[in-house]
């Protein structure tokens, strides 16, 4: 690029604000110094104050480096821990991965309205997840392409991916995206085409359908692999929702390839569904209503197909599932997103004369006159955040984040930030979300924990309030030989810390002891409003998150906030 | 002949209901029976439906044999196997398990016309052939006093020899069946 535009002048946003301008900062304008604070509005003010309160904004964010980049993070203070390693030293970008657009049957607002919303509500990264069908395999997946493509030059600090809701076979949906780039939209057609199961007519849990999920992941990694596309990332969504991922559908796709099936939805979205009648929808959170059917996997329990304080009963069964995959010492990630199709009393509805199997997208919405008290979603960042540690505001941090399990999510602003560290006492090792820290067997770990607290109200305009915050450790006992097992028995809450106070910032430390043997922790948040004995009884978990009840779940009344895991690797 | 099973391959629940409703009208079923449907997962996974009337009911084979062989499904009475063998197989594992009572999920029992509205536990209990109730998700127990908002939807299922309804707390004192009515569709049917 060859215009001129230093950053030391002020901007006039009205014309929007300029990047990826040569020799200065292609960075978004709440993390570019040069921005005063003024200038900002004020999505962008909270996400800057949060970054400053965390060390990160500085000469080494705004020369645009890698803070993963051993050297350049040293520079960078860290406040929470000054003098400390700065592992943890990463830009966390709050995103969603579960988003339809009018090019779903079952949604209707632009790709713009949605990147307007998200970047309006705090979000970094987003990815747009239509359903994969007939119709979008022919039509859709190319069409909303340069409605993405505006989007991302309309709203340069908002990173858009290009992804598709996946009918896995023979199981639930995924979200698949890869980065940007002239072979997304190749290589997502010929993937829905070849993979999809609506599209192969694959969605029954047979065998087969099962083998060909396995082939659509292989499919994946081979694109990369042959340069098709710079990456791919494949997460399940709504897991437990209708008992049709069985635990060795799962395990079997993140054995196939696991840098391409990196995790699942530990929160689904739909989460203004509980909000009880009138004045919501009176359904359930999550829309997690359903019963064991014919292709549920017949183990899972009627418990199962709830969720428990608006999470997945995968994620939120403490010794359950996912718990189950942890102990086996392999990744497997949480994230929480909105799955937005149509927003909780917003007004707009599809335009006249929409007409999808012709057209393979819904007409643009127009004011519909009333509240559409029925709906069940947010906005995307209004209420689920995935927040992603990254070594720069660009694509490739994102998914590189995500792969490596740098990743924290949150329901309602409950938390604004939280840094973890799993500390040897040699005062040199130590190891943040998603990482090993590997130590001399018998050696002493800490595990450090500094959170910001709320630094503001939420977009239903109240500031949240953390009363909890509790340690899961659980023991790595390897490869299972059931595929199937879904319980992890020695995983349970090991520490409850009492938060006792309202704003700043809080720090916790939970010393593991001498570690003989290999375990991972993980942390759970929450503002303390419903909660309940957990499903393995009260020595695994005697304050878990209640299950939601049909037509009366009030997601605002109801927070938690989840990290993924840290391992510990004596030898 | 007090049983007998019907696999007409039913995709889910709710086309197994219906399956339920076609067979009490067309073999003129009596009060007092109990239909149920089982989850088949050998083959492609599919719904059955059994069948157990009550002592002294009038006879039904010949109706029986008569809907089989108007339509695709398998049969299963006893010994005897009816229609094509993987259906068969099907009837003859739900009629297996609602003769043990281990299993099956009750569209037609003693009572169910009477579970409408909302309903007292104890009426529950009096009116019906439920007999054990499970909370889902909660450990209190609901009093007999306690109410049940029935949704008009109550499945019970056989477990250990109870017809036993599974129900989650709406609020303190109102409780109400597990399975809802209309349960959101998946939406990898909107292809």
């Amino acid at each position: 690029m060859s215009h001129h535009h230093p950053h030391s002048h002020s901007h006039d946003h009205s014309h929007g604000h300029d990047h990826g301008h040569e020799g200065g900062s292609d960075l978004p304008a709440a993390l570019d110094t040069n921005v005063p604070d003024a200038e900002l509005n004020p999505a962008d003010l909270s996400r800057r104050s949060m970054l400053r309160r965390a060390g990160l904004l500085g000469a080494g964010l705004a020369a645009g480096s890698v803070l993963g980049n051993a050297a350049t993070a040293a520079a960078t203070p860290r406040i929470a821990h000054p003098g400390r390693p700065p592992r943890g030293g990463y830009r966390w970008l709050a995103g969603d991965h579960h988003i339809h657009t009018q090019y779903s049957s079952d949604a209707k607002y632009r790709v713009a309205d949605h990147v307007r919303h998200a970047n309006a509500y705090g979000l970094d990264w987003m990815v747009i997840t239509d359903h994969g069908s007939v119709q979008h395999a022919k039509i859709g997946v190319e069409k909303v392409n340069p409605d993405i493509v505006a989007a991302r030059d309309a709203n340069p600090d908002t990173l858009v991916f290009q992804g598709l809701e996946w009918n896995i076979p023979a199981a639930e949906h995924g979200t698949v995206f890869v980065h940007p780039g002239k072979g997304e939209v190749p290589l997502l057609k010929e993937f829905e085409n070849s993979f999809d199961g609506a599209v192969k007519n694959a969605t029954a849990g047979t065998p087969a359908n099962e083998a060909l999920a396995i082939a659509g992941v292989n499919f994946l990694a081979d694109a990369v692999r042959r340069r098709r596309v710079q990456d791919v990332l494949f997460l399940a969504n709504h897991p437990a929702r209708k008992g049709i991922d069985s635990p060795h559908e799962i395990r079997g796709w993140r054995d196939a390839q696991p840098r391409i099936a990196v995790g699942m939805e530990g929160a689904p979205g739909h989460q203004a569904g509980g909000i009880p009648a009138p004045h919501g929808p009176g359904s359930a959170r999550g829309l997690y209503d359903n019963s064991p059917s014919p292709d549920s996997f017949p183990g899972y329990p009627l418990e199962s197909y709830r969720t428990w304080g608006g999470f997945d009963w995968m994620t939120a069964t403490v010794g359950g599932l996912w718990d189950s995959l942890l102990a086996e010492g392999k990744p497997w990630w949480i994230t929480a997103n909105s799955d937005s199709h149509n927003i909780y009393a917003d007004t707009a509805v599809r335009g006249p004369g929409t007409d999808f199997p012709a057209n393979g997208h819904h007409n643009d919405p127009v004011y519909g006159g009333d509240l559409n008290l029925g709906d069940t979603d947010f906005w995307p960042g209004y209420y689920s955040r995935t927040h992603v540690g990254a070594c720069d505001f660009s694509y490739a941090a994102v998914m590189d984040g995500i792969r490596a399990g740098r990743v924290w999510v949150d329901h309602g602003g409950l938390i604004s930030g939280v840094d973890v560290q799993l500390r040897a006492r040699n005062g040199r090792d130590s190891a943040t979300l998603g990482e090993t820290l590997h130590v001399r067997r018998g050696a002493a770990v800490d595990l450090v924990i500094t959170i910001d607290l709320a630094n503001g109200p939420n977009w239903a305009q109240f500031v949240p309030v953390l009363a909890r915050v509790d340690v899961i450790q659980g023991d790595v006992t390897g490869a299972v030989s059931d595929r199937d097992a879904f319980t992890a028995p020695n995983t349970k809450v090991v520490k409850s810390f009492e938060v006792g106070k309202s704003t700043g910032t809080v720090q916790f430390t939970y010393p593991l002891g001498q570690v003989g043997s290999p375990v991972y922790v993980r942390l759970r948040g929450t503002d303390g409003n419903r909660t309940a004995v957990g499903a393995r009884g009260p020595a695994i978990d005697p304050v878990g998150p209640a299950m939601d009840v049909l037509g009366s779940a009030d997601p605002w009344k109801d927070l938690w906030f989840y990290t993924n895991p840290i391992w510990v690797l004596p030898a | 002949m007090s049983s007998f099973a019907v696999d007409a391959g039913s995709s889910s629940l709710g086309e197994a209901d219906h399956l339920v409703h076609d067979l009490v009208a067309g073999l003129g079923l009596p009060e007092g029976t109990v239909a149920c449907t089982h989850l088949i997962r050998t083959g492609t996974a599919h719904v059955a439906v059994s069948v157990r009337l009550p002592p002294g009911a009038p006879a039904v084979e010949e109706r029986l044999t008569t809907f089989a062989r108007t339509r695709p499904v398998g049969v299963a009475t006893g010994t005897r196997r009816l229609g094509p063998a993987h259906l068969a197989d099907g009837a003859a594992v739900a009629e297996a398990q609602h003769t043990a009572r281990q299993a099956g999920r009750a569209v037609i029992y003693p009572g169910v016309a009477a579970l409408t509205g909302t309903v007292s536990f104890e009426e529950l209990f009096a009116v019906s052939a439920i007999t054990r109730v499970a909370v889902i998700g909660g450990a209190d127990q609901p009093g007999r006093q306690d109410r049940l908002l029935t949704r008009d939807h109550v499945r019970p299922e056989w477990h250990d020899g109870d017809l036993t309804l599974a129900v989650t707390a709406v609020e303190r004192g109102l409780y109400a069946p597990f399975e809802v009515p209309n349960p959101t569709p998946c939406c990898a049917d909107h292809a």
